[in-house]
């Protein structure tokens, strides 16, 4: 957000006053109260969520249905991006048929998972990988493609294995299409994960703040909202690190590159 | 070369299709989950002629075109304020990162409490999810402009009023369009996602509900519906992108 030397004091001065706003508005219009009830009220019920124990329950089932989802569409998606990116063969008898499936609604698959499936973890699992591949592979076969050709045949010339060049030329080199498609994916698991579970699950925190909805416990679903929103917030500040960490030497390379 | 590439892909899907039937009337898969694609492509056509999947696409269109360019009218010209007045930026940064994170499918409860099941709750939260892809961007594309431009059209005393128009709106009009593409996709999936959650019409609601009754050959006629539709509403943007952003391509040729 902003850094400490440089404090965004106007901002935070403006959250503040929304939430005086939120609080007191609220207080003021008991209709309202039915739908909004005051931030004061939120944080009692978050607070006595997560002192019973519901919510980490709740939140740490939606994170391994993420994670799990997340992972295996990484690993097929990259692999078979590189193997479509590098293959032109094999890629022009797929071409049609992604491009065919791409522009679906990841979450029409839902009802396809159901019947497949079932209702549990293997089907929101399942279409989080479905929905989290597409970024990942058409980056990963974009970036692939884009290597340059001098690359790989300058690597062949210094003898390289098949194996040396997969890991040490052609992943590197596509690794800044490959991160911006993981980027992609990562909101869009979440998304996935708590539609799943609000269309068709009995757990997690989709499930979670819907049924709160429907049981007219307004102050635990907006805590249950709190809970995904920092869920969403700490696994993009998450990736963010790792991408800088795992990216730092491409900083001197394109200088390299440019100069 | 490339005509012969998108041979080989029409062949293959072609080839994959009688693969399925073939397989489907040899009875190896299941028919309640995996009918066979010929079943599936004439309850297809005949829910086209009967005019039900129109009119569920319809339903479904409309609110996702009213949230869509409800979102457009607000967080444009948000944007291009943000992106002028740094002041402006920084009253309003934390309340949007604050907003950002949420993923929007949990916004649907919310809605559902304040709007019911009615229109407005999938208005709502399209507008809601559209927010950040047409605002951060547009943001973006004002401070990307070149300061020199603006100083020149002050210099040239051209009035607050063609500054906007003539200078800022077209040079950071590029970076909106990227905004309401990316922004396209997430209406469609958020009014699929509304529809299956609180809705009794819609395409979304169609392909629910076909499940729930085991109508399998009809959800899959939904579904390719709604693959249709998006491939569509992708090529019709493009198409307004050509028809109001000629210029667009030749200037960045000459930029660089």
């Amino acid at each position: 957000m902003s850094n400490s030397k440089n404090f965004n004091w106007s901002g935070w001065l403006a959250f503040t006053l929304l939430l005086f706003l939120w609080e007191y508005g609220s207080r003021l219009s008991p209709k309202l109260q039915l739908y909004i009830p005051p931030i004061s009220q939120i944080f009692i019920a978050l607070g006595g969520l997560v002192f019973s124990g519901q919510l980490a329950v709740q939140l740490w089932i939606t994170l391994v249905r993420f994670v799990e989802g997340y992972l295996l569409a990484a690993a097929i998606a990259v692999t078979l991006g590189v193997i479509l990116g590098y293959l032109r063969f094999v890629h022009s008898f797929l071409e049609m048929l992604i491009e065919f499936l791409r522009p679906m609604p990841s979450v029409a698959i839902i009802p396809v998972a159901v019947l497949l499936l079932g209702i549990g973890d293997s089907m929101i699992v399942a279409v989080t990988v479905y929905a989290s591949i597409w970024p990942v592979l058409v980056n990963t076969i974009d970036g692939v493609r884009h290597i340059e050709r001098t690359l790989v045949d300058t690597g062949r010339t210094f003898g390289l294995s098949r194996r040396e060049i997969l890991w040490q030329v052609i992943l590197p080199a596509a690794s800044p299409y490959i991160v911006t498609g993981l980027r992609v994916s990562l909101s869009i698991a979440l998304i996935l994960v708590t539609t799943a579970e609000m269309i068709a699950g009995s757990k997690g925190l989709g499930f979670f703040i819907l049924d709160e909805e429907r049981s007219l416990h307004s102050s635990n679903m907006y805590a249950g909202i709190i809970v995904v929103a920092g869920l969403g917030y700490t696994l993009n500040r998450f990736f963010l690190t790792l991408e800088s960490r795992a990216m730092k030497w491409r900083h001197g390379m394109s200088a390299r590159e440019a100069a | 070369m490339m005509r012969e590439s998108r041979l080989n892909g029409f062949f293959f899907l072609l080839g994959s299709l009688a693969a399925w039937e073939l397989a489907a009337q040899a009875g190896w898969l299941n028919p309640l989950i995996v009918p066979p694609a010929s079943k599936i492509l004439n309850s297809f056509s005949s829910l086209v002629w009967s005019g039900q999947i129109p009119l569920q696409i319809l339903a479904s269109l409309e609110r996702a075109a009213v949230g869509y360019a409800l979102a457009a009218v607000v967080f444009i010209p948000l944007g291009i304020l943000m992106g002028l007045y740094d002041a402006f930026h920084r009253g309003l940064e934390v309340i949007v990162e604050m907003l950002r994170p949420i993923p929007p499918p949990v916004v649907i409860p919310v809605a559902m409490l304040v709007f019911g099941l009615e229109d407005e709750m999938k208005i709502f939260v399209i507008f809601f999810s559209c927010a950040w892809p047409i605002l951060l961007n547009t943001v973006d594309g004002v401070r990307n402009i070149d300061r020199v431009l603006l100083q020149t059209a002050k210099t040239f005393g051209l009035s607050q009023q063609k500054i906007m128009w003539q200078v800022i709106v077209p040079a950071c009009s590029p970076q909106i369009m990227t905004g309401l593409r990316v922004s396209l996709p997430i209406t469609l999936i958020l009014v699929v996602i509304s529809e299956m959650v609180g809705s009794t019409d819609g395409i979304g609601y169609f392909v629910l509900d076909s499940q729930r009754r085991f109508k399998v050959a009809q959800m899959y006629a939904g579904m390719l519906a709604l693959a249709i539709l998006g491939y569509a509403l992708n090529q019709l943007f493009n198409l307004l992108c050509r028809i109001f952003l000629p210029w667009h391509v030749g200037m960045n040729k000459r930029m660089e």
